[in-house]
């Protein structure tokens, strides 16, 4: 498929099945899965900050409006979308990244991937919880369901990984 | 100048971001502030049509829950509701004319017991003596006729149904005048027998199984099924007809029972008839 049809697909897919399935979840502990990260992940290489950051605004303000968190998506997406490159950098194979490969398990492998996939998303929930909750004195309430979002998030990420992503959607 | 564009240049990256986030915050501030006030909630039509749609996905899988909490509720609104009493005053269908003599009256009453599956099955109803109801009087219901009161306590009533061995309802079929005997052959709620019909005569399949009113129990011309299956009997001049019942007994809810205002006189003339003949 046309790449940039791909990503438009997973745009609408992603924030859907967010908005209307993952969101709905009640699975204890605080724990909430988050998909809209792996898409802000699975984006090209070389695509340009700015850009990254402009699609990660659209994406949280679109889900924000049909989940009724006005902002709080948003604002810990483009905090995903500025770090994105940062963490990127730092795990950067020795002769640089391909272009044209991207950012899956498959093509850069599972260590490369679970290390700056959890690095990026331990910020991003950090960042999340600690807006939505607001208060210092729930701190160990964020820190569980940062925990717990973590661990659940990276089982759905990890089953997409293998099942979903090979032909190319 | 110069060097302002090129710290702009420099840190346009972490400029973009402060921008972005500050619209996200005031967005979420005004927001937390004032939840759902405007345009952009999913009071908004769009995101509100999608939740409908949703919702309409979903509710399925409430269902249990949602039952459950009903039926709750409904216990705790049926200890004040007035059906749930017993009602004593039944409404009685009658007829003031002086040119048509009422013949049968109608207590109208809900079956709120029944067997199927014995051999003689009876049906309770929620109407007895203290009704007017009394033992040997019929019953009809709105597709069919369910029997004979067997037995009548002060507020219910034990009903021997048609779907007995000996409740020789006498009935006829078709428009011909053909008379016989309902009976039961135990096996199905749908399926009864006639018999008494001698195979001389001609009886059609799906011909009309009424009821025939000599007894007086019933009004003649209730119409209780179809002939279903015609058999001839072994060495005996006679057709055994199985019939198909136009009521489903096994869902009946409302019945009638009739009161027969003249069965005290034709009784008492047919008891006239002499046993000997005189003379």
């Amino acid at each position: 498929m046309n790449p940039i049809l791909t990503h438009v697909f997973r745009f609408i897919v992603f924030s859907l099945a967010q908005t209307f399935i993952l969101n709905k979840l009640d699975l204890g502990f605080g724990a909430q899965v988050f998909l809209l990260p792996l898409y802000l992940f699975l984006l090209p290489f070389e695509t340009n900050v700015l850009v990254l950051m402009a699609i990660a605004f659209g994406l949280g303000i679109s889900v924000d409006v049909l989940s009724n968190t006005m902002g709080l998506n948003a604002s810990s997406l483009v905090f995903f979308a500025f770090l994105r490159p940062l963490v990127f950098n730092l795990f950067r194979p020795r002769d640089g990244y391909d272009s044209l490969k991207t950012p899956t398990i498959k093509d850069m492998g599972t260590s490369w991937f679970y290390a700056a996939f959890v690095t990026l998303l331990g910020a991003y929930l950090l960042w999340y919880f600690t807006l939505e909750f607001f208060r210092l004195s729930e701190i160990l309430l964020i820190l569980r369901n940062i925990l717990s979002s973590l661990l659940i998030t990276l089982v759905f990420v990890t089953i997409i990984q293998l099942f979903f992503l090979k032909r190319g959607v | 100048m110069q060097n302002l564009f090129a710290f702009l240049r420099r840190f346009r990256v972490f400029i973009f971001f402060l921008f972005l986030q500050l619209v996200c915050l005031f967005i979420y501030v005004q927001f937390m502030n004032y939840p759902r006030s405007v345009y952009l909630s999913s009071a908004n039509q769009i995101s509100g049509s999608f939740h409908s749609f949703e919702n309409t996905l979903t509710e399925q899988l409430h269902l249990q829950e949602t039952n459950r909490k009903l039926q709750y509720e409904n216990i705790q609104l049926r200890k004040r509701v007035f059906s749930d009493a017993y009602k004593v005053q039944r409404g009685q269908f009658t007829i003031d004319d002086t040119a048509f003599l009422q013949r049968y009256t109608y207590t109208p009453c809900v079956v709120v017991n029944s067997t199927l599956n014995k051999r003689d099955n009876y049906f309770t109803v929620d109407v007895g003596y203290q009704q007017g109801i009394k033992k040997g009087m019929g019953v009809i219901t709105p597709n069919g006729i369910l029997g004979v009161v067997f037995k009548s306590g002060k507020h219910f009533s034990l009903v021997k149904s048609v779907l007995s061995q000996d409740i020789n309802t006498d009935v006829s079929i078709g428009n011909k005048g053909i008379h016989g005997i309902l009976k039961w052959g135990g096996k199905h709620a749908k399926f009864g027998t006639i018999t008494g019909v001698s195979n001389d005569l001609v009886v059609k399949k799906w011909s009309k199984v009424k009821t025939l009113g000599a007894s007086g129990i019933f009004p003649k011309g209730i119409v209780i099924g179809s002939v279903y299956k015609i058999k001839r009997v072994e060495n005996q001049a006679l057709w055994d007809i199985t019939i198909k019942y136009s009521e489903d007994y096994r869902s009946l809810q409302v019945a009638y029972i009739v009161n027969a205002l003249f069965l005290k006189e034709t009784q008492a003339l047919e008891r006239s008839i002499p046993l000997e003949p005189e003379l």
